[in-house]
C-alpha cells in the first residue's frame, strides 16, 4: 500500500515538514476531512516531544512512515534514535483543576491518546518506534468502499 | 498564525488566524507579555479564524491566565469552533475559561 516516508533532523523549523506531506497524503488516501487535525495533532504533539526532550541537546532524526493496512486503517510510524520514552508511561494530567493549579505539561501525550483510535509503543535496537492507528471508516476497523484510495 | 490586535475601550482584543502550534505559538507568548508589560489586564482571543490549536497553544492560554491571575486580571475566550473546540473540550480547558459564544458576548461580559 503507498507509504509516506520523512527523515528530517529533529528541529522545530522542519516541523511543517512533516505535517503538511502527511495531510496530503492523508487526504489523497480518503480520510475524512474532519480527521485529518486529529492527527495532525497526534502527530505535532510526538514530534514536539521528540525534538525537545529525546536527544537531550544533541542534533537526531526523525523518521515518520505512513502506511494503510488491509482493513484500511491508516498506520503511522515515528521513530527517533533518543532516550527511551514510552509516552503511554505519562500520569494523566488533572484537566478538572483550576487556572492556579493546573499544570503546565503532560498534555500533549494526553492529546496523543484521545485523537488516535490505538497507540503502540516498541523499543526497536536503538530506536523509540510510536505507532498510530487511524480508522479509515468513521471508526469503523474494517471498511467496505474500495473507491476510499480512489486517489492513490 | 496571524495575530490581530486592536483595544476597545479596557480590553485588548487580540484576533487569532490559523494555526497555533508549536512554532507559532511563542509568537502569541510575546505579543501579550508586551501587552502586559504595558499594564493591560484584560485580554480577550477572539478564536473565531483559528483552525487548529496543539498544546503549545494551550499552554501559552493558561501561561497568559496565569500570569494575569495576581494581578486581577482575566483572559476571555470567543467563538471557539471545529476542531479547535474540541480541543478544548478534551484538555478540560473549557471549564477553567470564560468562553462566549461570539464576540459581541465576550465583549459585553467585561
Amino acid at each position: 500500500m503507498s507509504l509516506l516516508h520523512i527523515i528530517l533532523p529533529a528541529k522545530m523549523d522542519h516541523l511543517e515538514e512533516f505535517i503538511q506531506p502527511l495531510s496530503r497524503w492523508l487526504q489523497q488516501h480518503g480520510l475524512a476531512a474532519e480527521k485529518i487535525p486529529r492527527v495532525q495533532l497526534a502527530v505535532e504533539e510526538a514530534l514536539v516531544n521528540i525534538i525537545r526532550y529525546a536527544y537531550e541537546g544533541q542534533p537526531g532524526d526523525i523518521e515518520l512512515r505512513g502506511g494503510i493496512t488491509d482493513d484500511q486503517r491508516f498506520t503511522i510510524d515515528i521513530l527517533d534514535s533518543g532516550v527511551p520514552f514510552d509516552v503511554r508511561s505519562l500520569a494523566k494530567p488533572d484537566i478538572h483543576c483550576s487556572v492556579r493549579d493546573r499544570k503546565m505539561g503532560g498534555l500533549g501525550v494526553f492529546l496523543i491518546q484521545r485523537m488516535v483510535d490505538e497507540l503502540l509503543y516498541r523499543r526497536e535496537g536503538d530506536k523509540n518506534v510510536l505507532t498510530m492507528f487511524i480508522c479509515g471508516n468513521n471508526g469503523r476497523f474494517s471498511g467496505s468502499s474500495q473507491d476510499m484510495h480512489a486517489g492513490a | 498564525m496571524e495575530i490581530d490586535v486592536k483595544k476597545e475601550g479596557q480590553v485588548v482584543i487580540i484576533a487569532l488566524t490559523g494555526r497555533m502550534d508549536a512554532v507559532s505559538a511563542p509568537q502569541f507568548d510575546k505579543t501579550v507579555d508586551d501587552f502586559i508589560d504595558q499594564g493591560e489586564t484584560q485580554i480577550l482571543i477572539d478564536f473565531k479564524s483559528l483552525e487548529y490549536i496543539s498544546s503549545a497553544g494551550l499552554q501559552s492560554i493558561l501561561a497568559l491566565a496565569k500570569r494575569l491571575e495576581p494581578i486581577n486580571g482575566a483572559v476571555i475566550l470567543s467563538d471557539l469552533n471545529g476542531a479547535v473546540k474540541e480541543v478544548f473540550e478534551i484538555s478540560g480547558f473549557s471549564s477553567i475559561f470564560p468562553i462566549y459564544d461570539n464576540l459581541d458576548a465576550a465583549k459585553a461580559s467585561v
